[in-house]
């Protein structure tokens, strides 16, 4: 006697291979999603550093950039007549944040002077703008030497430690200003 | 009879020499160029006038973007990415105003182009209004507008061109002073016109968050921005809230765009009744060596005008 089982009309079997392919592929999706590298989270700055970004009043962002190019033009200025320019002299051309203008009034009003030589990299040369409104703009430092200028910031109507060197300045509270280049971000 | 044979055979083949010619000759003129004036490239209006007066007569500067072209809305064509395979560099924006520009350059016949990033020395801020996402990971990058940022990429684009031009260094070094002087120049005529006023204070909103750089060279602050990102207008919603927004921060002037005009910023006006001026982009017209200067020169007279006009 001949026997022949029928299957019951149904679609247990594509159902459960539909399953088991959406399991792997779900299995497939969180392993990769797990395994991918966490993008690195910016280390935090050191205590004596502060981003002109993100850590900056309005006012002083400006003064940062002005002071950044004024670094440029003070090193070419003493390169050409072989001394430091005085912060008067530099008023008087009308480079800011030097020039007593509007401007300076509106960004804290800073007075301006030559905080001397210091050692440390060899020959630099420092000015000192002591604010006059700490809560708009802090005190600022520029330091220049043969490698360039570095600018540092302190919220207080305070004139830098003489000589304005790293430890000095870091020891009284003050913070070096840095900046970091972002390309667009749809390069 | 025969001997006309020979000599049509050598016209036709003398004639595709000649058309097979300039194909076979542009690889090497792009490559002999560098014995001879340099050809630098830019792809926006204020890098023009910078590379322009930077270089003088020592080099060509070539805009790889046609006049006329919106860069906020340019689609690249062939014919611009044609133009980058005879260029010794590149000046670029870099951080946002000419994406578009690295995409071409890895189309062109020259992969491997020198890119000068005129920003590389700017202290950056973030991008304004709504596009200021990933906590300050996304600049501005309207750096252009402004005259202390000017001079630093004025100073970096010098450097670094004379760093591909060694013959030329020097002289491309002056220029940057001398440019940079004028540009100093430019603000301090326009901040001694406003030492009559005796005032520098505003509270500011603008349409696009383009002038934050700018603002800030005069302490000034952006306390508003109204379009949600270039040229894409408010939604009813957002102009609501904005207008609200306006009149709570009580915002003494708004900074609009003279390319730009949109009917929406005159509702804004109506319903605060808040002072309007209007700065331009630097994104219009002809490339010229003096267009940054001035063009810059009337933004600073606007920003003079809005605050003598905001004092009390």
């Amino acid at each position: 006697m001949h026997h022949q089982i029928v299957r019951r009309a149904g679609a247990e079997r594509e159902t459960l291979w539909v399953a088991l392919a959406a399991g792997a592929i779900l299995v497939s999706a969180a392993l990769a999603v797990g395994l991918r590298a966490v993008p690195e989270a910016d280390a935090p700055l050191a205590a004596h550093l502060i981003d002109s970004r993100t850590g900056l009043t309005a006012a002083e962002q400006g003064l940062y950039a002005d002071l950044k190019a004024a670094g440029e033009e003070i090193a070419a200025l003493r390169e050409a007549e072989g001394r430091a320019p005085t912060p008067e002299e530099l008023a008087a051309e009308a480079l800011p944040p030097f020039a007593a203008d509007p401007s300076a009034a509106a960004r804290g009003g800073h007075a301006w002077t030559f905080a001397g030589p210091f050692a440390e990299t060899g020959d630099g040369i420092a000015y000192a703008g002591v604010s006059a409104a700490p809560e708009l703009a802090g005190s600022l430092v520029l330091r220049l030497d043969g490698h360039g200028a570095d600018i540092w910031l302190k919220r207080a109507a305070e004139a830098p430690p003489a000589p304005p060197e790293d430890a000095a300045l870091a020891a009284a509270g003050w913070k070096r200003i840095v900046s970091t280049f972002t390309a667009g971000v749809t390069r | 009879m025969t001997s006309t044979l020979p000599s049509r055979r050598l016209i036709l083949a003398g004639a595709l020499a000649a058309a097979a010619m300039p194909a076979a000759t542009m690889p090497v003129r792009a490559v002999a160029a560098p014995a001879g004036r340099r050809r630098f490239g830019v792809t926006l209006h204020p890098y023009y006038s910078y590379v322009a007066n930077i270089v003088g007569d020592a080099a060509e500067v070539v805009p790889i973007i046609p006049a006329g072209f919106n860069p906020h809305a340019y689609e690249p064509r062939p014919e611009d990415i044609q133009r980058i395979g005879g260029l010794d560099a590149i000046v670029l924006n870099g951080i946002g105003h000419d994406d578009f520009a690295g995409r071409m350059i890895a189309a062109s016949a020259k992969p491997s182009l020198p890119v000068v990033e005129s920003n590389a020395d700017v202290p950056l801020l973030p991008a304004a209004g709504t596009a200021a996402r990933a906590a300050g990971k996304v600049v501005n990058p309207h750096s252009f507008l402004s005259i202390t940022n000017s001079v630093l990429q004025v100073s970096t684009i010098a450097r670094e061109l004379g760093r591909l031009d060694p013959d030329n260094a020097a002289a491309y070094a002056a220029n940057a002073r001398a440019y940079a002087r004028r540009l100093r120049q430019l603000r301090a005529d326009a901040l001694a016109k406003l030492a009559t006023a005796g005032t520098a204070s505003l509270r500011v909103a603008t349409i696009h968050g383009a002038y934050d750089y700018l603002l800030r060279e005069f302490g000034l602050e952006v306390s508003a921005v109204v379009e949600p990102a270039h040229g894409i207008e408010p939604s009813p919603a957002q102009l609501a809230e904005t207008i609200a927004t306006m009149r709570k921060l009580d915002v003494q002037v708004i900074f609009s765009e003279l390319n730009f005009p949109s009917a929406y910023v005159e509702t804004i006006r109506r319903e605060t009744g808040i002072r309007l001026y209007a700065f331009s982009h630097i994104a219009h017209g002809d490339y010229a060596p003096d267009l940054f200067e001035r063009e810059m020169a009337r933004n600073l007279d606007t920003l003079v005008l809005a605050m003598v006009e905001a004092a009390p």
